[in-house]
């Protein structure tokens, strides 16, 4: 198991907690899919986690984004964005 | 035959719809529909799964004219679509460019665009002619067909546009979060606005900031076509947003203090469709304004000898309401709740006992039972669902399970216990699984 950074690690709180799944935090595997296979989320999960990410770190994620599949592919590139463009 | 125009009041060069990459003028949309029609497969069945509601529509309007029928299914989950495709071998689909349907011999929309003659005459549709097919899940877990005729999407984009006052030439926008292919998308979304010769916004912006993005781009009056779960998220993000001169929201009930923040939020009045795939939209209310709902014109709620049902002159036959509902003298009627069995998880109708089926057919699985929570702060409740398989985990149940049912049914969380508790005569009764979910809530402390 790859080891999660700090970020990493809150955001995947912050998943498993908006979305009540019933996984381990730190079992989430950074470069897994978020949807389709890996967690099996769906467009209402997006809305959820959109809304708790805009929240929490006040970065508000647009669907007409180009890189928006990317930023969601996995919690290690959501991280990622969320750093880039975090305002709290 | 009687028939009615394949569009409302356009002239040539107004704009029907807007494009990521500009608007289209009905004189394009027409030459579009004309030229796709010839290119169609000769098929009598398709699977439409545009993702641009713009190229829905050409796909929807060029399979009318070849009179194909629309499918529309509930959900783009590849089960559901080759379950779809098997009960209509002969079916094609029509998807974005580049793209496939997986197992389905597919054909991509393409465009050619520019300038186009305006046809000497608008085609026109006969009223009879079935031209979609919306799908429910039905008691067996096969998706139920439900004809919709050119006559029944018309008279409900009329009576829908008649009772919100849109007139033609308002020349207003409508910008839709709900799929198109999902009926309420495919009235208000597509056919309002077609009917009324206003303009239909090609997109479906999802988070609030791209809702706000899409308004904000727009001249002229909005009309914003959505779901509660969507105006929540809005309210919720706390940001500006665009006046909008009507807000419809449907799939769900709203409550009236979100209703009323919505209209605060959006300087407008927000109106409620009450309808379901089997009748289309029924009836309508400003959700402030109180819970009853006024039927749309030519609409009747009748009570036959067990339950209520609708009757208005496109339906071939009356349909039963799928809720429990109080009707006064002026046919206006209130609604209290579903019929027990009936559950809605973000717009999307099934029946429990039919999930229920679906859990204890998995292998390893000897009881299981799903269960609706109360409604709570969250965006959308969730079904739970409580299994008794030894020797399984419930990662592999949820993986069994996600092959047969469609993903926003998918119990979060499924929890495996040792045992059900089902009473002397082996029935489970939904206080003893209410209690069990309130227990285990309280043990998780809401948390995860």
């Amino acid at each position: 198991m790859s080891e999660l950074s700090l970020l990493e690690q809150d955001i995947a709180k912050l998943i498993v907690e908006t979305l009540k799944l019933k996984v381990d935090p730190a079992t989430i595997q950074p470069v897994a899919a978020l949807f389709g296979d890996g967690l099996g989320l769906d467009s209402i999960d997006a809305l959820e986690l959109a809304l708790a990410i805009s929240q929490s770190y006040g970065y508000q994620l647009r669907s007409n984004d180009p890189e928006i599949n990317a930023i969601f592919s996995s919690l290690r590139t959501l991280t990622k964005a969320i750093e880039k463009n975090r305002t709290k | 035959m009687p028939d009615a125009l394949l569009i409302g009041p356009y002239r040539p060069d107004d704009v029907l719809a807007w494009e990521p990459d500009g608007p289209r003028t009905a004189r394009q949309f027409l030459s579009d529909v004309a030229q796709l029609a010839e290119s169609l497969p000769d098929r009598p069945t398709v699977l439409n799964l545009a993702t641009s509601r713009y190229e829905f529509l050409v796909g929807f309007a060029a399979a009318i004219l070849r009179c194909q029928l629309t499918l529309l299914p509930q959900s783009r989950a590849p089960q559901t679509l080759r379950r779809i495709a098997g009960d209509y071998p002969d079916s094609y689909g029509l998807a974005d460019r580049d793209e496939t349907i997986e197992g389905i011999e597919s054909v991509s929309i393409q465009l050619r665009g520019g300038q186009a003659p305006w046809p000497g005459e608008i085609p026109r549709v006969p009223l009879n002619q079935v031209v979609a097919v919306a799908f429910t899940s039905g008691s067996t877990g096969q998706p139920m067909p439900n004809m919709k005729t050119w006559g029944a999407l018309t008279a409900v984009a009329h009576a829908t546009g008649s009772r919100l006052g849109i007139k033609g030439g308002d020349r207003a926008t409508v910008v839709a979060t709900v799929p198109h292919q999902h009926m309420f998308g495919l009235e208000a979304s597509v056919m309002l606005p077609i009917m009324h010769g206003l303009v239909m916004h090609a997109g479906r912006p999802l988070f609030p900031a791209d809702i706000r993005s899409v308004l904000a781009d727009l001249t002229g009056q909005r009309i914003l076509v959505t779901t509660p779960l969507h105006l929540r998220a809005c309210v919720t993000e706390g940001v500006r947003f665009p006046p909008v001169a009507l807000i419809l929201s449907a799939t769900a009930p709203l409550s009236h203090s979100l209703a009323k923040e919505a209209e605060r939020h959006f300087h407008t009045e927000v109106h409620e469709i009450f309808g379901f795939a089997e009748a289309g939209s029924v009836a309508e209310r400003r959700t402030i304004d109180g819970d009853r709902w006024r039927p749309l014109d030519g609409v009747r709620v009748v009570q036959d000898q067990t339950s209520w049902m609708v009757h208005a002159e496109y339906l071939p036959a009356p349909v039963p309401v799928p809720d429990r509902i109080t009707v006064d003298a002026q046919g206006m009627f209130v609604i209290h709740g579903r019929e027990a069995d009936q559950v809605n998880v973000a717009g999307h109708r099934v029946s429990l006992g039919e999930l229920n089926q679906k859990l204890l057919e998995i292998d390893g699985v000897q009881d299981g039972v799903f269960f609706m929570p109360e409604e709570g702060a969250d965006l959308v409740t969730r079904l739970m669902a409580f299994v008794v398989a030894p020797g399984k985990t419930s990662e592999e149940i949820q993986r069994a399970l996600r092959t047969h049912i469609d993903p926003v049914f998918m119990p979060r969380p499924l929890i495996c216990l040792s045992s059900l508790p089902r009473n002397a005569t082996g029935k489970l009764s939904r206080e003893s699984v209410s209690e069990l979910a309130r227990q285990w809530l309280e043990g998780q402390g809401h948390g995860a």
